[in-house]
């Protein structure tokens, strides 16, 4: 699926990234953990192309195409979905007309037709109640007035509708209570399969008892100092990651 | 919202929406029609000769020389945060028409054909069979009116749709009677010069009653160089009445910049209702502020009892523009809105907005102003809502909002708000926004490219204005916004 | 020439001048000597009418100080306010009503040392280039001698408030009283000032007062400011505060114009330095036919300041108020947050309200709101009251009080909103039920 060797990344000439590399099969679920300020953020930003994070090294690959070559929008229509940390209010632009124009640009990328709006409504209604809003949400403006639950089941809902390949969940369970957490959960497992990867970057373990990864790694000062199974999470819970801090592992 | 890593990753300046796209303005080219000029210069022989071309009554050029020499008591207005030069109006033409239409176009058919392709590149064919269905047009090319479709169909109704210059002659007791009841001469330096020199524009008359069965509109095109364009408009709606109306405006591109100075006065009686809708697209000037048009406007209405007068306009052109859509609203109950969206990029200039003069018990009036500024543009809302002390139980709601688009541009508001009468209510309130770098990425991370995520976010900071455009035309605002916006969105 | 120049001028002859401040005097006399009496097609002054001052004269020659010193006091003293006194009559420092505390914090011009003189000397000319200058702001600069400073030294806080009380008596012939305060904080200086410009008689003070205060508040300092404009119904006054903010300063002030004949109040906040952010709150009442105006200009011209500024007027009788309220955010002010709100209530169908709450703004990165709504009372509210028997007229007065009460509410020294809760109740016909004393538990 994508295949990241060496990434170097700065913010404002300070380096964030400093030789990063992961390597991601389709179907799997990589979860990205860390102290903070280890750069978890930035990665996920790097990956979707977002001004202002440099790349210095390294390279990318996703399905064959080098990703960090291509713009935004155009690493967006190849399959790649961060879902934000902190979505951002764009207000007087309905959900539902952004929602439509990005899934006919991501549909005009593959060739394939743009849905008709009966079918988009009726597509975009479905994924509104899977995700437990409203149907005002559709025309509400863009994460205008949402409450922080709220942004997080929209950035899902949209995920959802667009279908991507490989899908960035940026710190998507901080600030959610428990029950918005399964709901976010419930449907990023419903969306897995052997086709679609994720990395689930978080600062708590918890999450990862509702979204069973079966990879975890640890970045730390911008590389990933160790990796391991679900169960190296549990132990990050208990220890924290000062012993990690050297790089010993 | 920004990032927890880089707190600072929104300080970055965003040089996606600074890159500059070069796009040529779509109706900016020049028509070669062989054209009857006035050289230029402004004496009372100019004004005899413009009267008399027109075979005017001598009230009418008795009138417009005491609009002359008003003008000449009265010194060009100062605005603050307008600069520009000044116009020599004495190296201005004050009368130009297309030679063809010298002795008059009894019908489309003998109207000179090169005009007919000038407007059908506009988009706006004046075959009726071709004509946009249920719009009436009548096309003002320089000078002078061109063609006014559907007139037959017009007239069954009652309803009269036509040059003012014909008006004049078929139509004295109403022209003499409403001409200048409004905008009185001596209102402003503009339109004391407008009395004396107006050339052309259309008239309107829809009796008592009636809706009248289609929408109205005049397309206005400025051709020759070297000159002004004064046309006056006057529509009045008798008791009970329903009108909507809409003007279009273009003009070559040239270097130099030209001279519109209209006037339009607007009467509804009591019952009556009309609605005025402008898309004004004027060659704005290029990407170095060289050229387009000066467009010094004075529109206004008188609202009788219960009348509603609604103004909408959508001004993307124009180098400098210097216009205020009034509302006197007169009568008990009388309502008057205002719709605004105002764009200005490279180096345009807008001082625009509204008056509402509340003098009638329970009137009413909404003002609604959305200014977007890219470029090294400035963008201004000056508006002035007044409560006479008769203004018993009136109510006004001001929304002003600005989009600045860039770092270079300006974004200004000059609300007055007088009231004298304690019921009287006004609220006014007025925000200021960017496009953000985070709301551009968000959209690009969803594949939506950049251009397309501003013109949504445009839109949909305008939609409450283009909510009450005509359907067709709200479609073309979009789109005229979308273009006007190329020269500033990367 | 106006017939309040030419005397004014006449004035300025007989004064002696100080010697080290003679630039910035003769270049305010010639600047005010030059300007053409304003008529209402001067922005600055449309709504607010200088005919009636400029057809007038006043004297130069302050009288002397009333004798009775009891009935001074009453006049001059806040109750339960802890705070140090400098007492102003007609334009002079009265040594015995001032306390000893307020004399060795503030220097007069004339005693300023050689370090004083140049400091001030320094700010006067500043002072000059500052936006929104006018004729009497160049008519303070023509007759500095009784001005006073007031420095406050890097680190050090004033531990009471300076409370500096200009009180005019009156006369048969109407006198002018030009007063100048420069205020200097240092790094991390911290104090509270009280200006309050008072009347001795109702009646008998037909003075004009024209007063100018700037104040520089340094990097990381804070200045509180009660700037109190209750002076009699004849008398007129025109007042400017201008302040500057260095990096991280911050301005919290509440600005009282209870009205006059003419009650003129400009202000200009400029910050100059990142961080600093301006809290101001206002409120007018004018009643009669008197008038009052707020010209507010809040200059943001670096990034990552703030102003919050809100007004509230109530406008009773024949009275005019005037609100011009505006914001200028300068091309380099990124991340600027300004708000600005102005609420008015006419109370009757001769009141008159204009307010012009004006932003300009050359960045784009910027969050600006403003508001301004003029409104007649909430009818829902008073048929509420009056359904529990209490008469229109009273409702009327509740509801006005309550109006701008939310502000005194909010004012960080009580003894002030204590003091003047019951001089607005009784501006709207009513006593208040309950004192301070009695409810201060609550």
């Amino acid at each position: 699926m994508i295949s990241i060797k060496n990434l170097h990344a700065s913010v404002e000439d300070k380096p964030i990234l400093k030789g990063l590399n992961l390597d991601i099969k389709p179907g799997e679920v990589h979860a990205i953990m860390g102290p903070n300020g280890a750069g978890k953020s930035t990665l996920g930003n790097v990956l979707a192309g977002r001004e202002g994070y440099e790349v210095t090294d390294g390279s990318a690959v996703m399905n064959g195409k080098e990703l960090l070559e291509l713009e935004t929008e155009e690493r967006a229509r190849e399959g790649l979905f961060l879902a934000f940390q902190y979505p951002v209010e764009i207000p007087g632009v309905s959900n539902l007309e952004f929602l439509k124009a990005s899934v006919d640009a991501v549909r005009e990328h593959q060739g394939k037709d743009a849905l008709d709006s009966v079918n988009f409504l009726k597509l975009a209604r479905e994924k509104v109640k899977a995700v437990n809003l409203d149907q005002s949400f559709l025309k509400r403006g863009v994460n205008e007035g949402f409450s922080g639950g709220e942004k997080k089941r929209n950035e899902l809902m949209q995920m959802m509708l667009l279908e991507p390949q490989l899908c960035i969940l940026d710190e998507t369970d901080s600030g959610l209570d428990i029950d918005a957490l399964q709901v976010v959960a419930n449907g990023v497992n419903a969306m897995r399969d052997e086709n679609r990867s994720f990395i689930v970057v978080t600062h708590y373990q918890r999450l990862l008892d509702y979204i069973v990864p079966d990879y975890v790694h640890v970045l730390a000062d911008g590389k990933i100092v160790k990796s391991g199974g679900k169960e190296l999470a549990l132990e990050l819970e208990e220890k924290g990651y000062g012993w990690l801090e050297n790089g010993e592992a | 919202m920004n990032d927890v890593v880089n707190p600072a990753a929104a300080d970055m300046p965003n040089q996606e929406i600074h890159q500059r796209i070069r796009k040529e303005y779509a109706a900016g080219f020049i028509s070669e029609i062989e054209s009857e000029t006035l050289p230029p210069g402004l004496n009372e022989d100019v004004i005899r000769f413009i009267s008399a071309k027109k075979g005017e009554p001598e009230w009418l050029t008795e009138w417009r020389l005491k609009a002359y020499n008003a003008w000449l008591q009265m010194e060009e207005p100062e605005w603050a945060h307008v600069e520009y030069e000044k116009p020599d109006f004495q190296a201005l033409s004050y009368y130009s028409a297309p030679k063809s239409m010298a002795d008059g176009p009894k019908s489309l058919d003998e109207v000179d054909p090169k005009l007919l392709e000038t407007y059908e590149k506009l988009g706006i064919p004046l075959h009726e069979q071709m004509a946009l269905a249920g719009v009436a047009v009548d096309a003002v090319f320089d000078s002078v009116s061109v063609a006014t479709t559907f007139r037959d169909k017009l007239e069954e109704a009652g309803v009269i749709f036509m040059p003012i210059s014909e008006a004049v002659h078929k139509h004295p007791e109403l022209v003499k009677k409403y001409l200048g009841s409004v905008v009185p001469q001596r209102d402003n330096f503009y339109s004391a010069l407008n009395s004396a020199v107006f050339s052309d524009g259309s008239f309107v008359y829809i009796p008592k009653g009636v809706r009248c069965p289609m929408e109205l509109s005049t397309y206005f095109r400025i051709n020759e160089a070297k000159t002004g364009q004064f046309e006056r408009t006057l529509i009045v709606a008798d008791e009970g009445s329903h009108v909507s109306y809409l003007e279009g405006c273009t003009a070559p591109m040239r270097d130099e910049n030209q001279l519109h100075a209209a006037v339009v006065e607007l009467v509804a009686m009591d019952d009556a209702e009309i609605k005025y809708s402008t898309v004004q697209n004027w060659y704005p000037g290029d990407e170095e502020g060289k050229g387009g048009i000066y467009n010094f406007v004075t529109k206004r209405a008188v609202a009788h009892t219960n009348a509603k007068v609604s103004w909408t306009q959508v001004e993307t052109g124009s180098a400098v523009t210097w216009k205020y859509p009034s509302c006197i609203l007169k009568g008990d109950n009388s309502v008057g809105e205002f719709y605004s969206v105002a764009l200005t990029n490279n180096f345009q200039q807008a001082d625009t907005g509204t008056k509402m003069i509340h003098l009638g018990k329970n009137t009413r009036s909404t003002i609604i102003s959305k200014g977007i500024s890219a470029g090294k543009s400035q963008n201004a809302y000056r508006g002035l809502v007044k409560m006479n002390s008769g203004a018993e139980g009136a109510r006004n709601f001001t929304q002003c909002d600005s989009l600045l688009i860039g770092d270079k541009c300006g974004a200004h508001t000059f609300p007055y708000i007088e009231s004298k009468h304690p019921s009287a209510v006004i609220e006014h309130e007025a925000t200021t926004s960017t496009v953000s770098d985070d709301q551009l990425f968000l959209c690009r991370q969803r594949g939506i490219d950049t251009e397309k995520a501003v013109s949504m976010i445009v839109n949909g900071f305008c939609k409450e204005v283009f909510k009450e455009l005509p359907m067709e035309f709200a479609v073309e605002a979009g789109k005229l916004l979308e273009i006007s916006l190329e020269g500033s969105v990367g | 020439m106006s017939v309040f120049q030419t005397q004014q001028l006449a004035a300025l002859e007989q004064a002696q001048p100080l010697n080290w401040l003679a630039d910035v005097q003769q270049a305010g006399k010639a600047a005010f000597a030059d300007t053409q009496w304003p008529t209402r097609k001067v922005e600055a002054w449309k709504y607010c009418s200088l005919k009636t001052l400029g057809d007038q004269g006043f004297d130069a020659v302050q009288p002397a100080a009333i004798a009775d010193a009891e009935q001074l006091q009453a006049h001059i003293n806040i109750q339960n306010l802890d705070a140090s006194k400098l007492v102003i009559i007609n334009g002079q420092i009265n040594l015995e009503l001032s306390d000893a505390l307020a004399l060795e914090q503030v220097t007069l011009f004339a005693d300023a040392n050689a370090d004083q003189q140049a400091i001030i000397a320094e700010r006067l000319n500043a002072a000059r280039q500052q936006p929104n200058q006018h004729l009497f702001n160049d008519l303070n600069d023509a007759a500095l001698q009784n001005g006073v400073l007031v420095q406050i030294a890097k680190n050090s806080r004033l531990d009471k408030p300076l409370h500096i009380v200009s009180l005019n008596t009156g006369a048969d012939a109407a006198y002018a009283v030009n007063s100048r305060v420069l205020v200097e904080l240092g790094t991390s200086a911290e104090m509270t000032l009280i200006e309050q410009f008072a009347s001795l008689s109702d009646d008998a003070d037909n003075s004009f007062t024209n007063n100018q205060t700037d104040v520089r508040v340094g990097d990381n300092a804070r200045f509180n400011h009660y700037r109190l404009n209750m002076m009699a119904n004849a008398a007129s006054f025109v007042g400017t505060t201008r302040i500057d903010l260095q990096r991280d300063a911050n301005y919290d002030a509440f600005h009282l114009g209870l009205g006059s004949v003419l009650t003129r109040n400009d202000m200009v906040i400029n910050h100059n330095v990142g961080g600093s952010h301006a809290e101001i709150a206002g409120i007018y009442v004018p009643q009669g036919k008197q008038l009052v105006d707020f010209h507010t200009c809040i200059e943001h011209k670096v990034a990552h300041c703030t102003s919050n500024e809100v007004f509230r007027g109530i406008i009773n009788d024949e009275a005019k108020a005037v609100f011009n309220g505006r914001i200028h955010i300068h091309q380099d002010a990124q991340k600027t947050l300004a708000e600005l709100s102005n609420k008015n209530l006419l109370l009757t169908n001769k009141a008159e309200i204009n307010t012009k709450p004006e932003l300009e703004i050359y960045a784009d990165d910027v969050q600006c709101a403003h508001g301004a709504t003029v409104a007649q009372q909430d009818e829902k509210a008073r048929f509420y009251l009056q359904s529990r028997g209490i008469s229109a007229a009273d409702a009327q007065v509740m509801l006005s009080f309550g109006f701008i009460n939310e502000l005194i509410d909010n004012l960080k020294l009580e003894a002030i909103g204590d003091w003047l809760r019951p001089v607005l109740a009784q501006r709207f016909g009513r006593e208040q039920l309950f004192s301070a004393e009695q409810t201060g538990d609550l």
